[in-house]
This record gives structure tokens, sequence and C-alpha cells, in this order.
């Protein structure tokens, strides 16, 4: 791998490799060769003081391998390893957005998730950046109005979709390039409600860090929770008791029965398919109704703590529970029938925006979008947390990777969480729920992940002693899986663009975190 | 004499079966529309205003006369204002050619190619909303627009001739006497035609499968995305009396019009309520297929057009054509 590196075991994965800024390339190549499923999960910027920190977290034999390496602050370069790995795309863009790191050889280097008319030189996850100069904005911004185009692209038609669009639920801009009816290309443009929760959690305390990453999502929620709690138990070697984990379990089960639901409606609203939409909300809402049965409320669960999780659940709630679930088994037997039968809906959704096993891999996508191309991943199974070790389910693939896959995935992942959910019901261990831990947390650093609904949702964080965070690092699903949207919406029909980009189940405020 | 003849053609015109209560009977179909979907949906539909929310629609159209009235500035003003209601005009023009309660609201209006007449109007209504589309200087009111107009050509065509079959068992392309020919509904006699032109009827009324124009993930408002106020009120508007328009059509080709049992009293009685519960038989139905799929794709619609719709209407005119010989006997 070359001189200067140095591979030990930390709380980063299962090995965390320190080298020299110049060999990131090799090092980088060297692991994606270890597996033909490795990709990269996230690329983690820090501000060490004097130097930059960057960190690749490489994702290969299902584990994180973490590569950090430090760059001189006043001139932070380093090579692009873009080319080696498509969907390090957006991830060395938005370490370039907030650190001011230059990734040389990026084929389009440019703000991702800052605006426009955001000052050149303030990098706003940098520990010295002045909130200050933002006052001082240049009147002028650097939007290309006036740009002379070429002819060929002059002749293509713009079409956005978003910021406000029906099709979006969410704000986010894409501007669609069209000729006649057919994609030529799409440029996102990302961050429209970008809320600093990275910088904002740095400011509070682990406790309230906790409520703050809840807040990322209002849909995988107690994903977010999970995944930053398992981070900050991973740096203070803190053991959740086992019942604390069952719960926990079922937590997360609900998030993605009642997250999976929700976008099987919205998928229908999309095609047009009003019906679907209303029987699958008005199923949906028992879900809700259980969440708020075991956490005491219904959307932001804030169930979950350091050390356990806040609530018990009452033995004569369990009852409850199961019935709920079988009546939502059945109907899911229902959705099955019309998935498998209903002409229009197979129509609208087959062979529209198909992402090639290759592509996916290729591109990093994660969760059912990369299962439905055929890519055997869930770090549910890799790397089992909470109870999911012990709970026995069913890893879901699909091999054809078009729209209907995707949502097909999600239709059969709501019958295997419910399965889930019932395990963990009839296995539940008793004891404590939670164990008490100090505020103060040690000096550390901790990767964790999460199979949220939308996929793999990556969270480091690294304590400095105190009990506020020195840096904390979302990577959200929906981030990784929008290249597989850009990818499979060229040379498709523009009709089919709303199916498509809902089949990702793309969620902005996880996007904007 | 002259006085009074005038009289009774004012209040058939102006109030029933003319203008008001097609009208409020619009108004009262679009409840009907909206409370069966609703109910199809797993939901209660309008409940609030009158009883069991009968007067929705008129509160919602009221509230949207209310509301501010912009025009774009780079719209074509006269045709952005005037379209949607000279569209609205001819729709309620060609209901008046349709026997409502034995006879049109303008008595002796019907003549003996009217059928062909009043598809006319409605091409003419249709095109009519396409430019209200057009002459909003929206991209996606445009793309809306567009799409109006693709998709109207490719039913068209399958429409008529599907409206032939009624008129050639009838022998006339007059809508009374198709009407007054049916001692046994053509639903009976030519049920595939029937079905056929329930399919198209729904291309034609831009409903679920084929409600591409309005696909609103796509297209946002389509030709309404700019209309605002009294316009878009009109333009609603216009969109209920076409339902209303389809489904009375269907009542008059394969229904047997306003005809039925009379069992005491006035005729006239009798036909109007025959006339409305056959009507609102078939807006149920519209509905329920509505409910039943998703939206195609223009795409797929337009080859459904084309390649289905189009065949298989010819084909059912030539099966109709051949069965005739043991039609007729039947029609007696």
């Amino acid at each position: 791998m070359g001189n200067g590196v140095q591979i030990q075991s930390t709380h980063l994965g299962k090995a965390s490799i320190q080298i020299p800024a110049g060999s990131n390339r090799n090092v980088v190549k060297v692991l994606l060769e270890t597996d033909k499923n490795a990709g990269i999960s996230a690329i983690t910027g820090l501000d060490l003081g004097e130097k930059i920190g960057l960190m690749y977290h490489v994702r290969t034999n299902g584990v994180i391998v973490t590569i950090s390496t430090e760059l001189p602050k006043d001139n932070p370069q380093i090579p692009s390893i873009t080319d080696l790995i498509p969907g390090a795309n957006f991830h060395e863009r938005e370490v370039a957005d907030l650190f001011g790191v230059i990734f040389q050889g990026h084929p389009n280097p440019g703000r991702l998730v800052l605006p426009e008319d955001w000052p050149e030189n303030l990098y706003p996850l940098r520990k010295d950046a002045k909130i200050d100069e933002l006052t001082t904005r240049p009147a002028t911004s650097s939007f290309s109005k006036g740009a002379v185009q070429s002819e060929a692209e002059s002749k293509l038609v713009n079409i956005f979709v978003g910021p406000q669009h029906p099709a979006l639920l969410e704000p986010e801009k894409f501007s669609v390039k069209v000729d006649g009816e057919i994609v030529k290309a799409v440029e996102p443009r990302i961050g429209y409600v970008h809320r600093g929760v990275e910088k904002a959690s740095e400011q509070r305390t682990y406790l309230q860090d906790v409520y703050l990453v809840e807040r990322i999502c209002g849909i995988c929620n107690s994903c977010h929770a999970s995944c930053f709690v398992e981070t900050v138990e991973k740096i203070l070697g803190t053991e959740v008791p086992p019942r604390g984990k069952y719960l926990r379990t079922i937590i997360l089960e609900l998030n993605r029965l009642h997250s999976h639901l929700l976008l099987l409606g919205h998928a229908g609203l999309e095609i047009g398919y009003e019906t679907l939409f209303q029987y699958m909300w008005r199923d949906r809402e028992p879900i809700m109704d259980l969440t708020e049965l075991l956490t005491g409320n219904r959307v932001i669960a804030s169930s979950l703590t350091v050390g356990g999780v806040r609530r018990d659940l009452k033995e004569t709630d369990v009852p409850k529970i199961k019935t709920q679930l079988v009546i939502l088994r059945k109907r899911m037997d229902f959705y099955q029938n019309l998935f498998n039968s209903e002409p229009s809906l197979r129509m609208r959704t087959r062979n529209v925006g198909t992402l090639s096993k290759e592509d996916a891999l290729k591109l990093c996508v994660v969760g059912p979008v990369a299962r439905a191309s055929g890519v055997n991943m869930d770090v549910r199974k890799d790397e089992p947390y909470e109870a999911y070790g012990e709970i026995p389910f069913k890893l879901i693939t699909r091999s054809e990777g078009d729209t209907y896959a995707r949502l097909m995935v999600r239709l059969d992942e709501v019958t295997e969480s419910i399965n889930i959910i019932e395990y963990a019901l009839d296995h539940l261990p008793e004891g404590p729920y939670r164990v008490k831990v100090p505020r103060v947390v040690v000096a550390g650093e901790a990767v964790s992940r999460v199979e949220a609904p939308r996929g793999e949702l990556f969270y480091y964080v690294k304590s400095n002693g105190t009990a506020y965070p020195e840096r904390v690092k979302v990577r959200t699903p929906t981030f990784a899986n929008i290249p597989a949207f850009l990818k499979t919406a060229i040379g498709g029909s523009i009709a089919d663009v709303p199916a498509n980009f809902v089949s990702l189940d793309p969620c902005f405020s996880c996007t904007d975190r | 004499m002259e006085m009074a003849l005038d009289l009774e053609l004012i209040f058939r015109v102006l109030v029933f079966p003319g203008f008001t209560f097609i009208l409020f009977f619009t108004l009262f179909c679009d409840w009907v529309e909206r409370k069966v979907e609703a109910r199809m949906q797993n939901r209660v539909g309008p409940a609030v205003a009158g009883p069991a929310g009968i007067l929705q629609p008129l509160a919602d159209f009221v509230k949207l006369l209310t509301k501010e009235d912009i025009v774009p500035r780079d719209a074509k003003k006269l045709v952005f204002k005037f379209a949607p209601i000279i569209s609205f005009s001819f729709m309620v023009f060609a209901l008046c050619f349709l026997p409502i309660d034995g006879a049109s609201a303008i008595p002796g209006a019907g003549f003996a190619g009217d059928l062909v007449f009043i598809m006319a109007l409605v091409t003419v209504a249709n095109f009519l909303l396409f430019l209200s589309g057009w002459a909003s200087a929206n991209p996606y009111s445009a793309i809306g627009s567009a799409r109006v107009l693709t998709q109207f050509l490719g039913y068209d065509i399958p429409l008529f001739l599907l409206a032939l079959t009624p008129a050639f068992l009838a022998k006339s392309l007059s809508i009374a006497a198709i009407a007054a020919n049916q001692y046994l509904p053509f639903i009976l006699l030519a049920p595939w035609a029937f079905v056929l032109f329930i399919i198209t009827l729904q291309a034609e009324l831009e409903k679920d499968p084929f409600d591409i124009p309005h696909a609103e993930s796509e297209v946002v408002g389509g030709l309404e995305t700019e209309y605002c106020g009294g316009k878009l009120a009109f333009l609603h508007l216009t969109r209920d009396v076409q339902i209303v328009f389809g489904a009375a059509l269907v009542v008059e080709l394969f229904l047997g019009g306003p005809y039925g049992p009379v069992f005491f009293g006035l005729p006239v009685f009798w036909y109007s309520l025959w006339f409305i519960i056959k009507l609102l038989a078939v807006v149920v139905i519209t509905e329920y297929v509505t409910c039943l799929f998703a939206r195609l794709r223009i795409d797929q619609v337009l080859t459904a057009n084309w390649k289905i719709l189009l065949p298989l209407s010819v084909l059912s005119l030539t099966l109709t054509v051949a069965m005739a010989t043991w039609i007729y006997p039947l029609m007696v």
C-alpha cells in the first residue's frame, strides 16, 4: 500500500488505516479490489486545528474500513478518487463545500450543499469559521445566467422539477434537460433547506444531540437516534442491556414499517393511483398508533437514549401490538396480489429507471435501491447491531433493478419487518432496559451504521473529553442514492421521472441535514 | 298566444331543463363523483357544507369566484380570459340538444344530423380548453394543453365511430330519434359497443387511467396552472359539465334516453327522473373505473388509442352491421 501506512483496530470500523496524504488513491484502490461489492460509505472532514483531517470510510466485505489522512489547512489539496469509484463524487463535493478541501481532478467540482452566493473562503464546519462573516455576502451571485450554451445544449429544453413541485413533497431543485419527451441530463442542486445539523450538534451536549439528530428526518427519526447513540456508546464502552436492545429493534422496525408504507402509498400518488395511496396510508395509521403506544409519541419517538431506551414496554401492550400486526399482514397479502396483477401499475413501473448491478455498485447506492439491483447488502445482516444478530429474517433482493423491483423490495420488507417485531416480542428478555451513563464522554471517536428504511445510515462522532462532541458526521441514505436517479433518469421519458425518483424514497430533510 | 309560447321557451331554456337545471345538476353530479370516489377510497368525502356535504361543489365554486383573478403578463389576454367561458357555453349548448324530459331544452332545436353537430361542438369546446392553456405562457400549461390535444386526437375518432353504432341501429343521426327508438335499450342489443364507448369516454373526460393532462406530478396543474379566481371556477365547471355531457350521451345512445315506464301523472316528471337515475348510474361507473387504475403514460395512451381502441371500434361497427339481421327484429 505504500510507505507510512499504519493499520490499527479502533471504533472506526473493522480497521483504521493512517496514511500520508499522497497515497490515498493507492490505498482506496487496494481496498476496493478486496471485494467486488466494495464501495465508499462516506468521506468525513475534520478540523484538527493546524490541519484538516480527512477520512475515507470504505465499505468492503460488509464492514467499514476507515482511511485517515491529514492535509495542511492553508492548502488542503488531495487527488480525487471519483474516477476510481464514481460514488465518491457527492461525498468529495460536500467536503469541499464544508471544509474547503480541493479534490484535484474531480470531474464536476462545484457547490453542492452551500448556496451559490455563499462567500468564498468561508468553510462552515471549520472551527475558526466566523458566523459574522455571513453578513458580508457579495452582492453579485455566481449564477451563470448569460452563459453561452453550445449548439447541442441549446436544443434541449430545461424543465425544473423543484424546488417547489407537486412531485416533490420537500423542496429540492432538479433541472431536467429534455429533448422532446426524452431526458438527456439531470442536474441536482441540493442544499435548498440545509439546516447545518452537523455544526449545531457541536454546540449541544450529547443528550441534547440525541433529540437534535432525531429531527433530521421525521420518518426515520429513530434510526438517526439509534445510529447516534450507538456511536456514543462505542466511545463510552457502554453495553446496552438485552431488553433495551430488543425494544430498540422493535422501535426501529416500526419505523421501517411506516416509512415503507408511506413510500408505497406515495408511489401510488406519483403514478396517478390515488386509491392505492389512500389505502396504504390508512393501513399505515395503526403503525403510528403502535409507535405512540410503545414510545409515547406518534412521529418523533424520542425513545432512544444513550444506554438504552427511555420507556419500557408494558406486558399488557404486547397483545395489542400483535393484533395490529396480524391485520397488517393480511393487508400486505392484498397488496402483493395488487402489485402482481394490476396492469396499469405494472405498465408505469416495469422497465422504468433500470439500474444495473454494476452501476449500483459503482455509484455506491444503499438500501432497497441496491437490493432491488441484486446487491446483497443490509447492515442488519452485515454488521448486526441492536438485537438483529439474534433475530432470523430474510434478506430481500431482486434482480430487475427497475422501479417496480424497488417498490416490491419494500413491499416484501414490510412482511419481514412484521416477522422481526413478532419474534422480538416473543423473545423479549427480562431485566433493565437502560443503564445510566456519564454526561461527559471520554475522548475518542467511533463510526456506526444502521439500516434505515431508505438504506445504510452512517454516523461518525468524535469526542474531545467534554460534554460536547467535537464533530458529528451524518451520511444519510438519500444522499448516497441520488446519483442513482441522475443515472437512471437519462434516456427515459419525462413522464417517468416522478415514478423513477419516488422509487428511491428520497428524503430531502435527510439529504439537507 | 305568441307571448305565452315565449314564456315557456324562456323557462325551458333558462330554468328547466335548460341552464339552471344543468348548472345545479352538474354541481350535484360533482358531489356524487366526489362522494363515490371517497367511499371507494375509504374516506368520508365532502361532509360539511349542507346535508352530507351536498353543497360542497357550490361552495367551492362560489369561493373561487371571490378569489383574486390574476392574468399573467405574457399571456394572450383575450384567449386566456374568454376561452374557459366560451368552452363552458359550448358544453351547455350541446347539452341543450339532448332530450332530457322527453324533449330537448330548446323545443324543436333537434334536426336530422344533430348527433354530428353536438360531437363537433364538444370538439370545439375541447379545442378551446387547449387554447386556454396554450395562451397561458407557462411551460407546464403548454405541456398540459399539448397533451390534451394529443390525447384528444387519439380518442375523438373511436368515440365517433362508436356513437355510430346506435345511430345505425336507429337508422338516424338525430339524437332524439335514437333515444326514442330504443324499446329495448341498445346496451342489451350491442353490449360490446357500450363497453368500448365507456372506455373511450374515460379518455374523453380525461379520467384515470387516461388523465394524462392532469398528471400533477409531471405537469403541475396542466393547462390550469396559471388560472385562478373566476376563470379557474369556470374551467372546473367546464370539466364537470363535460362529465355530465359524456354521461348524458351514454344515456341517450345506449340506455334508452329519458324514456322509461310512466306510472302515474305527468310523463315529463317520470322522463326527467329516469334520465337523472340513468345518468347518475353512468357517472358512478366512470368514477368506479377511475378508482381502479393508475395513470398511464402518454405514449401508452396513444398506443392504446391507435392500436387497440380504433381497430376495436371499427370492428364493433362492422359487427353491429353484420348482426343487424338478427338485431332488427328485436327492436320492435
